[in-house]
């Protein structure tokens, strides 16, 4: 069986329902986008292999129901998450003034070095903002994260959000890597196989 | 007498004319016929004769002429004239007002308003009330008089041949529509004023002379028109994509056919082709709710309605018939079980059932036969458009669990629902839905079916899913020990499934066990087809190991019943053969497989011969492979060479299989 891919990387998307979860991670993988709601039932996901430096990363997105009756089938998934993109509405206040909840989630649930990012998504309704880009800006500064405004609708910024989280993933990867190298295949790493081909059973076996 | 004689024919009195002239001839000139002025005379008279003759048949030419243009007017009147009989507004079947007050403009080069046409012309046209018949409004005169003084000259066969000849080609002319007739329903008006025109003027005309035409010969040319009328509106109405000018065009076709009817001209054909035309307009409905259905599933949220006030709930189940206890003693925020599209959906079909009966309205049918039609065609946007709108709904790509689980539930109580379908088909017909000709209708099945083919793709969806999660499965074939717990990628795929079935709490229970059965079923089959694939050729220890791993899993997942209802070890079954396959690799237990194959007792029953060979070649290279780099010891000499005396017997038992 030849490998399709170098690493797997798992993202998770949080934030309130309705805020456009669904619709990033849909333009994303299938670079469309649908205007009516439809609300999302406990936990789906979305797999999409792009690269960078050469290498072939598989991003395995799971996209959250944000309805706070699937609470705990969500939040199940945090522990297995590499990056976490906590998304609000810049239309909708309460979402932004959510996020401070969402990040206790993540330091509750998630691994202590999860990557984070937020994403203030619906920029295209500038007529109706709630949230200015200051801050969101702010807030990310706050917490130590980067932070993008995004549109599914318009396709702004989608495809930057990932794979900017899914470099700084990468790159921490390979700085724990160059520090610990007898830890390559530790838990974030386990499916990472750098070499591949006939040599592959040779060395395993040496 | 001469003078006499000129004063007649100036004032078109040809009768008199030719009277007088007969009197000249017959009486006056006898009696002086020595003179030689006399012969003169007679031939003169045969010039005047001449001069008369030609002079009536010129006038009826003008009339014929004329008659043309003010067919259309008569058969305007006449339509207007029943429509006001039967209480509808007449103006409905006359042409849209013309602006007659205003003036023509000047003419670009005298710069001067010329008269207008029907100024010069309304000689025949008598003008003032509208509700003049034929005979008010047209001066037959020439037609009289010219048949009058052809007959006298003993040339009626000949005036006969010649009026029916004319007139026939006038027929002709004003049954060829304009070509684009269908387009507005100012068309049609023009097309049936002017027919309607021409047949009161030749009904007029036989009752109004004596043998010029005959009913025998009306009704013959009635025939013809009859047989090319309905081919006209056939042709044009096919035209139509409009439902609400094809009400109209209904309309005018009766009031039409009650016009002609009112003269004694038989229309049932016409009532047969309305007949036809209703089920085009059906059709054309149809496509219509097609789109309205698509758009309804367009829209649609697939998110059970929530209810927060009375008057939300109240405004649902006043066009939705659902009575559910439940839900009626539940506070607000209730929830539905369905979807928008149930109400709408059913509201719509309603709505299509309304349409369908405008056509019918004064068709003259009977109760039962509006009651089959509108069965028959409501059966038809069930099972049709209904039934493909909704199998494209299902099939399109990309459609989630949730939407497709939703559709699955929305079906049912569509389902359910039918049978007030039914009654409310019966309680505008007034067939009894027990009365034992009535159509019953298909909704039902045609919902069963919907939902059994959503339930299908549920179960798709989810092997899709799966397929995605296998395709993250990266084992190492090669490795030397597993890794001591179960792959990422299983562990993850048995979490998600778990979720799954959590979060879907409204999947039905049975749906819900097949759903997981063909899961478990297909996780099963995949990880097979890795184990046995025929591009990996090597299997280690190691990996055999990480594999069973990974099936512990899924045996365990399926022994905690992620969803109810499985009668005990069910589930577990579908990892049967899997187990067995490991069991064997793992066990190197190839003396019993050989030995006990084909009996009753049998460990590995599940593993065929083929599997066998596949997995004993696989080690076997994996121990090759070895060689090379290590020397062998002699152990695992002794062990290659056991297991190549068993992939002898087992490609013979292949064989022998094969032969049987
Ligand atoms: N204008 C605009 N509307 C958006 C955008 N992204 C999403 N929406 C709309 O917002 C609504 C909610 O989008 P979803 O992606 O389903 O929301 P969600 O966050 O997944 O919600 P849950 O699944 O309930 O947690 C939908 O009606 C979308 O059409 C955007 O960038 N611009
Ligand atoms: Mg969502």
């Amino acid at each position: 069986m030849a490998k399709t891919y170098d690493f797997l990387f798992k993202l998770l998307l949080i934030g309130d329902s309705g805020v456009g979860k669904t619709c990033v991670l849909f333009r994303f993988s299938e670079d469309a986008f649908n205007s009516t709601f439809i609300s999302t039932i406990g936990i789906d996901f979305k797999i999409r292999t792009i690269e960078l430096d050469g290498k072939k990363i598989k991003l395995q997105i799971w996209d959250t129901a944000g309805q706070e009756r699937f609470r705990t089938i969500t939040t199940a998934y945090y522990r297995g998450a590499m990056g976490i993109m906590l998304v609000y509405d810049i239309t909708n206040e309460k979402s932004f003034e959510n996020i401070k909840n969402w990040i206790r989630n993540i330091e509750e649930h998630a691994s202590s070095d999860v990557e984070r990012m937020i994403l203030g998504n619906k920029c295209d309704c500038d007529d109706r903002r709630g949230v200015s880009r200051q801050r969101g800006e702010q807030l990310a500064v706050e917490y130590g994260v980067k932070f993008m405004e995004t549109s599914a609708k318009a396709g702004i910024n989608v495809e930057q959000a990932f794979f900017t989280l899914a470099r700084d993933i990468k790159a921490k990867m390979e700085n724990k890597l160059a520090s610990h190298p007898s830890k390559g295949g530790g838990t974030q790493l386990k499916k990472n196989e750098p070499q591949k081909k006939s040599s592959t059973w040779k060395c395993q076996l040496l | 007498m001469y003078g006499k004689l000129k004063k007649q024919m100036d004032c078109k009195r040809y009768y008199p004319a030719l009277k007088t002239l007969e009197q000249l001839e017959h009486t006056y000139l006898p009696r002086v016929s020595e003179y030689r002025f006399t012969k003169v005379m007679y031939d003169q008279i045969v010039r005047l004769r001449d001069g008369i003759k030609e002079a009536s048949m010129s006038d009826l030419k003008d009339f014929l002429e004329n008659i043309r243009k003010y067919s259309s007017k008569i058969g305007e009147v006449a339509m207007q004239h029943v429509a006001d009989q039967h209480g509808l507004d007449p103006t409905f079947v006359s042409m849209p007002e013309k602006k007659r007050k205003a003036p023509p403009p000047p003419n670009p080069f005298t710069g001067e308003a010329e008269a207008t046409v029907t100024d010069q012309e309304t000689n025949i046209y008598k003008d003032g009330d509208e509700e003049l018949s034929a005979q008010e409004l047209v001066d037959f005169s020439p037609v009289y008089r010219c048949w009058h003084i052809y007959n006298v000259l003993g040339a009626g066969e000949e005036f006969e041949s010649y009026y029916r000849k004319q007139r026939k080609k006038q027929a002709k002319l004003c049954l060829q529509p304009a070509t684009n007739m269908h387009e507005t329903l100012d068309g049609y008006k023009k097309y049936f004023h002017e027919i309607i025109g021409f047949f009161v003027v030749e009904d007029n005309i036989l009752h109004t002379t004596t043998g010029l035409i005959t009913s025998g010969y009306l009704d013959e040319l009635w025939e013809m028109a009859l047989s090319k009328i309905v081919a006209v509106l056939r042709t044009h109405s096919a035209y139509c994509t409009d439902p609400s000018l094809m009400l109209d065009i209904k309309i005018l076709i009766i009031f039409f056919c009650h016009t002609l009817e009112g003269y004694g001209f038989p229309v049932t054909r016409l009532y047969g082709l309305l007949i036809e035309i209703r089920d085009q307009y059906n059709e054309i409905l149809m496509k219509r709710w097609k789109n309205t259905f698509m758009d309804i599933f367009e829209d649609d949220n697939y998110t059970p309605i929530t209810l927060h006030y009375q008057a939300e709930y109240t405004a649902i189940v006043t066009i939705f018939p659902f009575k559910d206890e439940f839900v009626e003693k539940s506070p607000f925020p209730k929830r539905f079980p369905f979807s928008e599209f149930v109400p709408r959906v059913y509201q719509q079909v309603k709505e299509y059932i309304y349409a369908c009966l405008k056509f019918s309205e004064d068709l003259n049918l009977s109760q039962a036969e509006i009651d089959d039609m509108v069965r028959k065609s409501t059966n038809f946007l069930l099972t049709r458009t209904l039934s493909g709108c909704l199998s494209s709904l299902i099939r399109r790509p990309g459609l989630g669990l949730a939407q497709l689980i939703q559709i699955a539930i929305n079906t049912e109580y569509l389902e359910i629902a039918c049978i007030h379908l039914e009654e409310f088909i019966s309680s505008i017909t007034g067939i009894s839905r027990e009365a034992t000709h009535v159509a019953k209708l298909q909704g039902k099945s045609m919902f069963k079916d919907a939902r059994s083919h959503a339930e299908q793709q549920i179960y798709l969806a989810l092997n899709h899913k799966i397929d995605e999660f296998m395709e993250l499965a990266n084992y190492e074939w090669t490795l030397v020990e597993s890794k001591g717990h179960a792959s990422g990628y299983l562990m993850d795929l048995v979490a998600f499934l778990q979720s799954t079935f959590m979060s879907f709490t409204n999947l039905p229970d049975k749906v819900a066990q097949t759903a997981c059965m063909s899961a478990c079923k297909h996780i099963a089959e995949s990880i097979t087809n890795l184990l046995l694939d025929h591009d990996t050729k090597i299997l280690s220890a190691g990996a055999i190991q990480q594999v069973n791993l990974d099936v512990i899993q899924c045996e365990q997942f399926a022994s905690l019943e992620p969803v109810p209802g499985f009668t005990v070890g069910a589930l577990q079954m579908t990892f049967s053969e899997l187990r067995q396959i490991l069991d064997l690799a793992m066990s190197d237990d190839w003396s019993s497989y050989l030995a006990d194959f084909g009996k009753d007792r049998n460990k590995y029953s599940l593993v065929s011969p083929q599997t066998a060979v596949v997995l004993v070649e696989k080690i076997s290279n994996g121990m090759k492979k070895t060689g090379v780099f290590t020397s062998m010891k002699k152990p695992e000499k002794e062990r290659k060479k056991l297991l190549e005396t068993v992939l002898k017997q087992l490609r013979a038992l292949v064989n022998s299989s094969a032969m049987m």
